[in-house]
């Protein structure tokens, strides 16, 4: 039961530029799944529109 | 012991005999019995103990922590057993009574003559202002009394804590407003009591005089904590709990001392203007601004005093962080003060190092500002190659020494580039073969001795090119501007795994996510060699983090290489398998494991057959585990989605990845628990619109990839019906999109004969 450390961010950032690269790292990486996910999508709606027009 | 036996009910005696202990007579065995049930109170969950029992508790506590008690070791043991029950005390905090009088023997501790007592009496009333905020109306005058006598009198521990009061009230309000700001215009509606808005006209002096109490050299000392900086933190938090309220009452203090000869005065005057520059609105601070900015300009130049230069330099950052971007209707930099202000900074980072530090910060958040600037000709551009050079002679300086100074550099560096455009790509560009020879030189140290210091810049390097190369390789026009370099940079990467540091693994291993991305399939050629360290983080249970984000990396490679990823799959997917079935791993990494097996499979296709029998089992009981959250707290149905999106990300990339093969009836023995697992998640009606837009997003897929064979299974389900009409009529357009794709397989498989 030591006191708690009462120390806020003094003059500093919140959010350190390394959190932000993870962040934004982790926002690529959903965008591009997303992305990949609706490439396979697309192609499929593709097909399905090509073989109701023959 | 307690901690472990206590929650299955074995040892039901143990919290009657202690509080028989309470009475007795030698204070060391009450003091002792006191700390015991502080700590069985810290350890335990609340919901384990009876509250015949925490009434107990807290009767023995408060007994101890009464001004009667007269062993101080006692009382302390108490106030301290007190912090630790608070959780416990729901019941006792909803009576009046009882609440009264724990409130009236926690206000009577913080008058104690024994100054451990009174730091811990208002260490209980700052945690009592979070636990209990809404309870606390009736107190808060008699709390503002002893605490602002705290603030004036009392020694700075006591001092630091009784101003930790007032901060902690700001978080309490913050938060409501911010959680129910905007949806309610009459006040009664929200849970906030105002408590900040009705103590401003004394809070606000309060807090401006212990501005004044600043230490020397406070700045240069990285773990300094005093009364001006904790009375800075509180009026910044003050200022965005009640925005332009503040702005009047702090404004005369700001004029008063702004030039007076002693820097204190001055110190404070402009902290004091930095702390309110978030919260009050951009019409009212504007004004205020465009009067300070070339006082502070001249100030950080001319200042004799490096106190006084360090805080001008930061209230410059905030100035450029809350009140200059494409947001703002009135810009605060124009032409006529751009190139002042550049220069400004630019001469500050050649000041002593906590200076540059915070002049390197407002860089940051200058060109912060210009960041959706878009391929518009940006400000900065002129001027870029000089800021470029003037931060990489910051990164050199020999004086840093442990202060964030190098850090910082790199941040506005990165920072910089982020916010560069399309002029300035060939200077970028040309910053690739300064940072790689940077990095390779500190390999090239670290043969001869390896610091944490070396480490620490490894991982900036890795971290400043990673940057770039997000940045370069986001677009084809610039993308070869880096690729010539492609196979230098990896080159580096793998040898910064050599180092142990974690920090430089996680920067390199992000760094590489970023390389695979933009160099697609070519990746495969540097796979060979780096298959080692992507296994390794794999297995790196310890630093979680290297973990997630190699992780992360596997869907990066997997999507930039696909089919050609396969030889490594096997390696791969066990990892994975081993890392879900581990209890060591932060559970914050299983469910970027699910997405990653999604990513696996539509990179493989029908090749992910082999992975089948055991990947699908694991989802099958996660999505179990995940489809229920009743009684689950706010953090575990955050949890509880996030997992349920890594499984139906998974379900959706096996699915598409089988799609037109002949190996898809394989997966038909699953649908039935897939359209359960869509139907529950549903039914349940707690799932966020991620969760909401990939389920209906799967039940697509799975039609789409079963065809006619998954029909009759499909029309028996709800999500068919019910989930995918509401999803289709939602205002959330990737959830629409999501549910238009299902609905058009959906109508071809339910139309299409079943074999």
């Amino acid at each position: 039961m030591a006191p708690h450390d009462l120390r806020r961010p003094f003059k500093r950032p919140l959010i350190s530029d390394q959190e932000r690269r993870r962040q934004q790292s982790l926002l690529r990486q959903a965008q591009n799944r997303l992305d990949a996910q609706r490439q396979a999508r697309f192609l499929a709606s593709t097909a399905f529109s090509l073989s109701s027009q023959t | 012991v307690a901690g472990i036996e206590l929650p299955h009910k074995q040892w039901p005696e143990l919290i009657g005999s202690l509080l028989s202990n309470a009475h007795q007579l030698p204070a060391p065995t009450r003091q002792a019995t006191l700390e015991t049930l502080g700590y069985i109170c810290e350890e335990v969950s609340p919901d384990v103990v009876e509250q015949d029992h925490v009434n107990k508790i807290l009767t023995a506590v408060v007994q101890g922590m009464n001004s009667t008690e007269e062993n101080n070791d006692v009382r302390l043991a108490a106030i301290q057993a007190l912090y630790n029950a608070l959780g416990f005390a729901q019941a006792n905090f909803s009576n009046d009574m009882e609440r009264d009088y724990i409130m009236r023997i926690v206000c009577e501790a913080t008058l104690s003559p024994e100054i451990k007592i009174r730091r811990a009496a208002f260490e209980c009333l700052v945690a009592i202002s979070s636990t209990y905020y809404e309870k606390l109306a009736p107190y808060i005058q008699d709390i503002f009394a002893i605490t602002a006598k705290a603030v004036k009198e009392d020694e700075e521990p006591v001092a630091l804590q009784a101003i930790e009061f007032w901060s902690s009230i700001c978080d309490e309000e913050i938060d409501i407003l911010e959680e129910y700001g905007g949806e309610f215009s009459g006040d009664s509606d929200v849970p906030c009591s105002y408590f900040i808005k009705h103590a401003l006209p004394f809070l606000v002096p309060m807090l401006l005089e212990t501005l004044l109490k600043q230490e020397e050299d406070q700045d240069q000392d990285e773990g300094a904590w005093n009364i001006a900086m904790a009375g800075g933190t509180c009026l910044g938090l003050v200022a965005r709990t009640v925005g332009d309220d503040i702005v009047p009452l702090v404004m005369p203090f700001i004029e008063e001392n702004i030039t007076k000869p002693d820097w204190r005065q001055r110190e404070a005057a402009t902290y004091a203007f930095g702390s309110i520059l978030e919260g009050p609105s951009p019409e009212k601070l504007v004004p205020l601004v465009n009067m300070a900015l070339s006082f502070m300009l001249n100030a950080l130049t001319k200042d004799p005093n490096n106190h006084v230069k360090d805080t001008t330099a930061w209230t410059l950052g905030r100035m450029f962080e809350f009140l200059h971007g494409s947001a703002l209707d009135t810009p605060i930099i124009n032409q006529g003060n751009c190139q002042q202000i550049i220069t400004v900074l630019l001469h500050s980072m050649k000041d002593v190092p906590n200076v540059a530090e915070k002049a390197c910060g407002a860089l940051y958040f200058l060109a912060q500002g210009y960041e959706d600037a878009g391929s518009a000709s940006s400000p900065l551009t002129p001027f870029f190659q000089e800021i470029v050079q003037a931060l990489l002679t910051v990164t050199h300086r020999e004086d840093t020494g442990e202060s964030r100074l190098r850090t910082a550099a790199y941040e506005a560096l990165n920072e910089v580039v982020r916010c560069s455009n399309d002029d300035t790509a060939p200077m970028v560009a040309q910053l690739v073969t300064v940072i790689m020879m940077e990095l390779h030189q500190t390999l090239e140290n670290q043969k001869v001795s390896s610091d944490d210091r070396q480490n620490e810049l490894q991982g900036l390097l890795c971290g400043c090119l990673q940057v770039i190369i997000q940045k370069l390789g986001s677009a084809d026009p610039t993308k070869h501007h880096l690729m010539q370099y492609a196979d230098q940079i990896m080159g580096l990467f793998l040898r910064v795994f050599a180092s142990r540091s974690a920090t430089a693994h996680e920067e390199a291993m992000l760094a590489i996510g970023a390389l695979a991305y933009a160099t697609g399939a070519e990746f495969a050629k540097y796979m060979q060699e780096f298959y080692r360290y992507l296994e390794l983080g794999l297995q790196n249970f310890e630093d979680y983090q290297v973990c997630a984000i190699t992780v992360g990396v596997v869907g990066d490679v997997s999507r930039a290489l696909e089919e050609k990823i396969l030889p490594y799959c096997d390696g791969i997917m066990t990892q994975l398998l081993k890392d879900l079935s581990s209890n060591q791993l932060h559970r914050s990494v299983k469910p970027p494991i699910f997405s990653c097996f999604g990513d696996i499979a539509l990179a493989i296709g029908e090749n992910f057959e082999k992975y089948l029998l055991y990947a699908m089992p694991m989802l099958q009981s996660a999505a179990e585990l995940s489809a229920h959250t009743a009684g689950a707290d706010d953090d575990m149905t955050e949890y509880t989605n996030t997992l349920r999106n890594g499984i139906l990300e998974a379900y959706s990339g096996i699915f598409q990845g089988f799609k037109g093969s002949p190996k898809t009836q394989l997966l038909m023995p699953y649908a039935p628990h897939v359209l359960q697992f869509l139907d529950s998640l549903y039914l349940e009606k707690d799932m966020d619109d991620v969760v909401t837009k990939t389920a209906i997003g799967v039940l697509g897929d799975l039609a789409d990839t079963l065809g006619g064979a998954a029909g009759p299974l499909i029309q028996q389900s709800v999500s068919s019906k019910d989930f995918l009409k509401e999803c289709l009529s939602s205002d959330d357009h990737l959830i629409k999109e999501s549910a238009e794709w299902a609905k058009l397989t959906l109508s071809r498989a339910i139309s299409l004969p079943s074999y």
